[in-house]
C-alpha cells in the first residue's frame, strides 16, 4: 500500500474525488450533474486512448469512430427492444473487432504514418456511416422512448470512468504496461527481447477502443439522439486526442487533468458564443504550445515544478499526501 | 476506346494539379523530415486568399496567384521561424511532436479562416468557369485546362531551380544526405527555412487552383491532404519525379475506377486512402522501392 | 522434444542483397551445442547483416536457417527470439527512460520463458548478479557508463533466456581489464549451457575464447575452422591486409 502511494502520491485525492462523485447526485444540482457526467464522459475517452497513444506512442487520429459504433449499436438495439444496458457489451465487442480489422493494415506503419492512416479510417468511416441507410444517415437516430434515466446513466458513466483509470493502471503495473513502453521507446527493441509488437498494439487497441464504444452507447443513451455529426464530430474527435496530450502522454494523471481541464473548457465554450466561434484557436494554439515548450503537458509541468521547489517542502507535501 | 481516351486525358488534365499539390508536402518532408499537416489549412487559406482578391478587386484566380504564391512563401518562412525552428530534431523518422504542432496550426488556421470569413460555402466564378472544349468526342472543362498548364508551368520552373541555382541544388543535397551537405557548407538551417517557404507556396497554389474546381468552407483541404501524402507515398517520399509518377498513378486510379466501376462518387475519396494504406504495406518504398525489387527479379534470372 | 544431436544452428548458402550491393554471398556454416563461434573479417564484410539474418530482423534474400532443425525462414524477429536464439547489437540501444531491471525484465517477460511473479523477479536478479549490474538496477539506461551499456546489453539478450547467443562486438571500445571481464562472462555463459556465436574485432580475445570460426570478406565464407589453422589462411592474411583476394583463390 505504501509503495503504492509513493508511485502514485495523488491517489488518495482520486479517491476522494471519487467518492465525492458517486456521491452528486445526493446533493448536486442537475446541472453540475451534467456537467460531472460530461467530465466521467472525457475521463474515460482520454484515458482509453491514452493506453495506446501514450503509453505506447501510437497516435491515432481517429477514435470518434468507436465512439460512433458504441452509440449506433445501442440505438439500434435499443430500437430492436434492447435493454440498454445489454447492447453496450455489444458495442463494446463491435469496436474491439474493428479496432482488430483498422490495426492489421495500419499498425505495420510505424510513427506518424499510423497516424496519417488514422486520419484516412476515421473519414472513411464518418462518410460510410453518412451513406449507409440503418444509420439513418446524415438525419440521424432517435432512442426508443422509455430509455432514459439519468440517474443510473450518471452512475454508469462514473462507474466506468473508475473501472477504465483502474483498468489502466493495473495493466500499467504489468507486463503489458512494460511492453507498451517498450513500443514506445523502440520498438525494434521490443521485439528483439521478443515482444511481438502488432499483437500487444492490436491487444491495447482493443481494449481502449471498447472502453470508448461503451462510453459511446452510454452517451446516446443520455441524449436520446445521434447522428454522424454528433457523435463523429470533428470537435469530439479532437478533443479525445488533445486531452490526454495536455495533460500529459502516457501518464495515469495526464489524461484526467486533460479531461477535468477540458470539460471546464466545453462549459466555457458552450456559455460564450465569443469563445465557442474561437475553439479552434484554443485547442490548435494549446497543441502548438504543449509541443514547442513541455510535449509532456500538464503532468510534465508539475514535474518540472516540483523539481524547482526545495527539497524539504517535496516532502513535506508527500508525508501530506500520504497522511490524507 | 474514344472513352478510354477522354478518361486518360481527364486523368492526365488531374494528375496536373495533384503534382503541385503533393509537391509542397514533398519538399518539407525531404529538407526536414516533417510531415506537414497544416498543408491542408494552407490550401484552404490560399483559397479564401484567391477568392477574397477575385471578390474585392476582380482579380482572375490564375493571376492573382502571383500575388498569393509568393505571399504564402513569405508566410512559410515565418513559420518556420516562429515555429518549426524551435522543434528537436528527430535524426531517424519524423517525429510525433512535430505532426502534432502542425496540426495545431491547422486548427489555428481554420479557425482563422471561420473568423475573417465565416462558415459559410464560397467559390469563385469566372466567366469561363462554366466553358469547355471539345475534344475527342469529350468536354473538357476550361478551367481544368488551365489547372493543368499553370501546374505544368510551375513544376518545370521550380525543376529548374532546383536543378540550376546554388539555392536549388542545396536543396536537393541536403534532401539527399543532410550531414554530408552541412559538411559541405550547406547552412542548413536556412535550407530549411526556404523550403518550407516553397512548399507553403506550392501549397497555395493548390489552393488558388483548387478554388477555381470547387467550391470550399474552412474544413476544405482534408481529402486532398489525404491525396497529396499518398501520392508522395507512391513517389518515395522524396524525388521530383517520383511526385509526378504518383500523381499521374493517383489520378489514373481514381479516374478509371469511377469511369469503368459503380463505386459511388462519394466513396472515391476512400481510393486514395486503401490506395495509400495498401502501398505503405505492401511497398513501403513506394513505387521506386517496388521497382528496384522487379528490377532486381528481372537481373538475377 | 528431440534428440540434442547435431548441429543446433545450421546455416546454409545464405545471401542477402540491398540494392544493387550483396552483402552476403550464399554464406553456409553450422554449431554444434555449447560451441563458442566466432564470425570475423574485416569492416564491411557483412558480419553485422549475417547476424540481422540469423534473427529474423531482415530476411534474407535467399538460403536456409536452421535454429534445432527448425526453418527460421519467414519468422519475425520476435518469434525467433521466443524460440530461443538472440542477438546482442553491436551500436546498443536501451530503452534509455527504463530503468537498467525492467530494460532486463522486457526480456525475462517477454523472452522464451515468458516468466511471471516471484520467477520473473528472481531472474531479473540473476541476469543483473551475472552482469554485475546489481548495483545499478534502479538507474536509468540513459546514465549508464559504456562499460556498464555493454554489459546491459549482453543482460538484455541474456533475459530471454536463449540457448544460442550472438554477441557482436560487447567487447569494442572496452579496456584490457574489462576486456578480461567480458571474456570471462562469456566463458562462463558457455560453461552454463549456452551456445555462443560472436563477432569480434579483438584477434586476441577471438583466439583465446573461440572453439571454431568462419572469416567472411565482401559477404563471402572465405576460410572456417579452428582459429589457429583458420587465421593463417592465405586468403584470410590477404583479406586483412588488404590484398584483393583472386577470384576463385580459395574456393
Amino acid at each position: 500500500m505504501s509503495a503504492l502511494l509513493r508511485r502514485h502520491p495523488l491517489l488518495p485525492v482520486g479517491l476522494a474525488f471519487g467518492a465525492f462523485l458517486l456521491f452528486a447526485p445526493v446533493f448536486a444540482e442537475r446541472g453540475t450533474e451534467n456537467d460531472l457526467w460530461n467530465m466521467s464522459f472525457f475521463v474515460v475517452l482520454a484515458a482509453a486512448w491514452n493506453l495506446l497513444g501514450g503509453f505506447a506512442g501510437q497516435v491515432s487520429l481517429g477514435y470518434s469512430a468507436f465512439v460512433g459504433i458504441g452509440a449506433y449499436t445501442t440505438v439500434l438495439l435499443a430500437k430492436a427492444g434492447w435493454s440498454p444496458w445489454l447492447t453496450l457489451p455489444v458495442g463494446a465487442a463491435l469496436a474491439a473487432a474493428f479496432s482488430v480489422v483498422v490495426g492489421l493494415p495500419t499498425f505495420r506503419l510505424r510513427g506518424p504514418y499510423f497516424t496519417i492512416a488514422t486520419i484516412g479510417v476515421g473519414e472513411a468511416v464518418r462518410v460510410i456511416a453518412s451513406g449507409l441507410d440503418f444509420t439513418g444517415g446524415s438525419s440521424g437516430l432517435r432512442m426508443p422512448p422509455g430509455t432514459f434515466d439519468f440517474t443510473a446513466n450518471y452512475y454508469g458513466m462514473v462507474g466506468l470512468a473508475l473501472v477504465t483509470l483502474v483498468l489502466v493502471a493495473w495493466l500499467q503495473q504489468h507486463a503489458f504496461g512494460l511492453a507498451l513502453e517498450a513500443i514506445r521507446q523502440d520498438i525494434d527493441g521490443a521485439e528483439a527481447l521478443g515482444v511481438n509488437s502488432t499483437q500487444v498494439k492490436l491487444q491495447a487497441h482493443a481494449i481502449s477502443s471498447a472502453l470508448v464504444a461503451v462510453a459511446g452507447g452510454l452517451f446516446a443513451t443520455n441524449f436520446q439522439y445521434i447522428s454522424p455529426g454528433s457523435v463523429f464530430d470533428f470537435r469530439l474527435s479532437l478533443t479525445i486526442v488533445l486531452m490526454p496530450i495536455v495533460g500529459g502522454m502516457g501518464t495515469l494523471t495526464g489524461p484526467v487533468l486533460g479531461a477535468m481541464l477540458f470539460s471546464y473548457l466545453q462549459i466555457k465554450l458552450l456559455a460564450s458564443p465569443a469563445l465557442r466561434d474561437s475553439y479552434l484557436f484554443i485547442y490548435g494554439g494549446l497543441l502548438i504550445v504543449v509541443m514547442l515548450f513541455e510535449p509532456r503537458g500538464i503532468v510534465g509541468l508539475l514535474d518540472r515544478l516540483r523539481a524547482r521547489l526545495p527539497r524539504r517542502r517535496t516532502q513535506a507535501v508527500a508525508e501530506a499526501h500520504g497522511a490524507g | 476506346m474514344q472513352k478510354f481516351v477522354v478518361v486518360a486525358l481527364n486523368s492526365l488534365l488531374a494528375a496536373g494539379l495533384y503534382a503541385t499539390m503533393s509537391y509542397g508536402l514533398a519538399v518539407i518532408y525531404g529538407v526536414m523530415r516533417i510531415i506537414n499537416l497544416a498543408h491542408a489549412g494552407l490550401m484552404m487559406l490560399a483559397a479564401y486568399a484567391t477568392w477574397a482578391l477575385n471578390d474585392r478587386f476582380a482579380l482572375d484566380p490564375f493571376l492573382s496567384m502571383l500575388v498569393v504564391a509568393p505571399a504564402f512563401f513569405l508566410l512559410g518562412m515565418a513559420l518556420y521561424a516562429t515555429l518549426i525552428r524551435w522543434l528537436p530534431r528527430s535524426q531517424a523518422g519524423p517525429s510525433i511532436q512535430s505532426l502534432l504542432l502542425l496540426f495545431g496550426v491547422w486548427l489555428v488556421l481554420q479557425n482563422l479562416a471561420y473568423a475573417i470569413w465565416g462558415g459559410d460555402t464560397q467559390s469563385i466564378l469566372t466567366p469561363y468557369t462554366m466553358e469547355s472544349v471539345q475534344l475527342f468526342g469529350g468536354r473538357f472543362g476550361v478551367p481544368q485546362i488551365l489547372v493543368f498548364g499553370v501546374s505544368i508551368l510551375s513544376l518545370v520552373g521550380l525543376n529548374l531551380v532546383l536543378r540550376r541555382t546554388f539555392l536549388g541544388k542545396a536543396i536537393r543535397a541536403v534532401t539527399q544526405n543532410r550531414d554530408a551537405a552541412m559538411l559541405s557548407g550547406v547552412n542548413a538551417g536556412q535550407i530549411a527555412a526556404v523550403a518550407f517557404g516553397i512548399g507553403t507556396a506550392f501549397a497555395a497554389m493548390a489552393g488558388s487552383m483548387l478554388s477555381t474546381l470547387y467550391a470550399f468552407t474552412p474544413d476544405f483541404g482534408r481529402s486532398f491532404l489525404l491525396k497529396a501524402f499518398c501520392i508522395i507515398v507512391l513517389g518515395g517520399m522524396e524525388s521530383f519525379t517520383g511526385v509526378a509518377v504518383g500523381a499521374l498513378v493517383l489520378a489514373f486510379i481514381e479516374n478509371f475506377a469511377s469511369a469503368y466501376t459503380s463505386i459511388p462518387v462519394s466513396y472515391q475519396d476512400a481510393i486514395s486512402f486503401t490506395l495509400l494504406v495498401v502501398v505503405l504495406v505492401a511497398a513501403p518504398g513506394g513505387l521506386p522501392g517496388l521497382w528496384r525489387k522487379l528490377d532486381r527479379r528481372v537481373v538475377a534470372r | 522434444m528431440p534428440a540434442e544431436s547435431g548441429p543446433i544452428l545450421a546455416v546454409s548458402a545464405v545471401s542477402k542483397r540491398f540494392g544493387g550491393l550483396l552483402a552476403l554471398d550464399s554464406v553456409s556454416f553450422e554449431v554444434q551445442p555449447k560451441e563458442i563461434f566466432s564470425v570475423i573479417g574485416p569492416n564491411g564484410a557483412g558480419k553485422t547483416t549475417l547476424f540481422s539474418c540469423l534473427v529474423g530482423a531482415v530476411q534474407p534474400t535467399s538460403g536456409s536457417v536452421r535454429f534445432r532443425n527448425e526453418e527460421l525462414k519467414g519468422l519475425r524477429n520476435d518469434e525467433i527470439v521466443t524460440r530461443g536464439l538472440v542477438r546482442t547489437h553491436q551500436i546498443v540501444k536501451p530503452f534509455r527512460d527504463m530503468t537498467v531491471a525492467d530494460n532486463i525484465r522486457v526480456g525475462v517477460l517477454y523472452g522464451r520463458l515468458r516468466l511471471r511473479g516471484a520467477k520473473a523477479r528472481e531472474r531479473v536478479d540473476e541476469v543483473l548478479g551475472r552482469t554485475q549490474l546489481t548495483h545499478r538496477a534502479q538507474a536509468k539506461a540513459g546514465v549508464l557508463s559504456i562499460g556498464e551499456l555493454k554489459r546491459l546489453e549482453i543482460a538484455r539478450a541474456l533475459a530471454t533466456s536463449p540457448d544460442v547467443l550472438c554477441l557482436d562486438e560487447v567487447m569494442g571500445g572496452l579496456n584490457p581489464a574489462e576486456i578480461q571481464q567480458a571474456m570471462g562472462l562469456v566463458r562462463a555463459l558457455r560453461d552454463s549451457g549456452l551456445t555462443i556465436l560472436m563477432i569480434e574485432h579483438h584477434v586476441h580475445a577471438v583466439a583465446g575464447l573461440s572453439d571454431r570460426l568462419v572469416v567472411l570478406n565482401f559477404g563471402k565464407k572465405i576460410a572456417e575452422g579452428r582459429p589457429a589453422v583458420a587465421l593463417r589462411d592465405p586468403a584470410v592474411v590477404a583479406a586483412y591486409l588488404g590484398d584483393e583476394p583472386e577470384p576463385g583463390a580459395k574456393a
